[in-house]
């Protein structure tokens, strides 16, 4: 038994790596499903009124905004990013799971099992990545709070429900983006001795 | 709008350009273009004009050229990814303009990659059978190497017979591939393509054509069936 538990702390980080940005890429796979379902179904009215990018709760964590920029920031800076924008969805990503269960839309079912997929995904990312920034010293570890002020309800009308489900979506959207970009990076740094990885 | 001339024809304000469409290669600039309306009988110019999210400072498209007519290309210092962008398209006569409806995109969600680039097909031989070893490489411009962009790869192949239908591989990751099962002699047509992690499909690459060498004698084969 201590042999196994020996190896499994020997996962080299570049394996780590390779199987949290699987779960980032799945992550954002869902994400992106998840809008498609949605749009096919959403009232006009909503483009014009939805809020905003500007106004997700995640907005004021500065994040780089092209590659340039992103290259350039260091290994623990990027993990600090990508644990910061994960731990800001735990809380809104359970709202989004009890607001599918009661949503006004046809693909009502489909949407509630894949945001319960996300939740899984986002979960065990979390795990992952807890145990990755520990073997990268204490600045990966520092993480950003980003609290979701929200509320606990998306709203009582059914276009309000619809228009706030879609919103807090593509916040979602975007930001399992970059942390399935930061995670690739990352990967690609880890990965250097083979350079065939990526 | 409509303003009789003294020869009888009629002249008009420009139509609304229409399908507005935004394409990345690689995550480090993108192109905008548009489908003109009618120009109204008039001399017509377009002009794009785009606002990025959270500001309020309104620009005009910045290269009307690079990327053709009724298009506008941006470099990389002008784009910016995970930040929306509301684009808009006038067009301008004599009589006034016309805008389009406005489009709103994030760069990272536009992403299809060119083909990928020299492709080589080789006829290498296991135990006396032959079988083909494709390889190539990423679209140049693409940047695989830092981990910037992902991409994955699927070749088709086809016998170079009427009535032949292409068969797909998925190759995954890997810049390589090879095929077996050859027919004796015939000649094969083999492409690829290639998706960003989140993306579209790039356009098929030029086609390789590859002889297979005959490897079943006549009687051979007879004695086979």
């Amino acid at each position: 038994v201590l042999c196994v538990v020996a190896m499994c702390r020997a996962v080299p980080i570049n394996e780590l790596l390779e199987r949290a940005s699987q779960h980032s890429d799945k992550l954002h796979s869902l994400s992106t499903t998840l809008t498609q379902e949605l749009d096919s179904h959403f009232p006009p009215i909503g483009r014009v009124i939805m809020p905003r990018p500007a106004m997700c709760h995640t907005s004021s964590l500065q994040t780089p905004i092209d590659k340039d920029q992103a290259l350039q920031v260091s290994e623990s800076d990027l993990m600090s990013l990508a644990r910061s924008l994960l731990q800001a969805w735990s809380d809104p990503l359970v709202l989004l799971s009890s607001s599918a269960s009661a949503l006004p839309h046809p693909a009502q079912s489909t949407i509630f099992n894949k945001i319960q997929e996300m939740q899984q995904y986002s979960k065990s990312l979390k795990d992952g990545l807890d145990v990755l920034s520990s073997k990268m010293g204490s600045s990966a570890q520092a993480i950003t709070s980003l609290p979701y002020r929200g509320g606990t309800s998306l709203g009582q009308d059914k276009i309000t429900k619809l228009i706030n489900f879609n919103f807090l979506l593509s916040c979602l959207r975007r930001d399992s983006h970059k942390i399935d970009s930061f995670l690739k990076v990352l990967r690609c740094r880890a990965a250097k001795m083979q350079p065939e990885m990526c | 709008a409509f303003v009789p001339h003294t020869d009888g024809t009629r002249y008009s304000l420009p139509g609304k350009p229409t399908e507005i469409k935004c394409r990345s290669p690689e995550k480090e600039t993108f192109t905008c273009w548009w489908k003109p309306g009618s120009d109204g009988g008039l001399p017509t110019t377009y002009a794009l004009y785009y606002r990025k999210e959270g500001s309020n400072v309104v620009h005009e498209c910045p290269d009307y050229h690079t990327a053709g007519k009724n298009s506008c290309f941006f470099n990389k210092n002008d784009t910016v990814i995970w930040v929306s962008y509301n684009i808009t398209v006038v067009a301008t006569n004599a009589l006034g303009k016309t805008y389009s409806d406005p489009v709103d995109i994030d760069v990272v969600y536009i992403v299809k990659p060119h083909p990928p680039e020299k492709l080589e097909v080789t006829v290498m031989k296991d135990q006396g059978w032959p079988f083909l070893r494709v390889s190539w490489e990423p679209p140049r411009k693409a940047d695989t190497r830092s981990g910037w962009i992902t991409l994955i790869y699927e070749l088709r192949v086809k016998l170079e017979e009427e009535e032949s239908e292409w068969e797909n591989h998925v190759a995954g990751q890997q810049k390589m591939f090879n095929i077996f099962s050859l027919r004796s002699g015939g000649t094969y047509l083999i492409q690829v393509r290639c998706k960003p992690d989140h993306g579209f499909w790039s356009e098929w690459s030029s086609t390789s054509y590859v002889k297979v060498p005959e490897y079943l004698h006549r009687e051979k084969s007879v004695w086979i069936l």
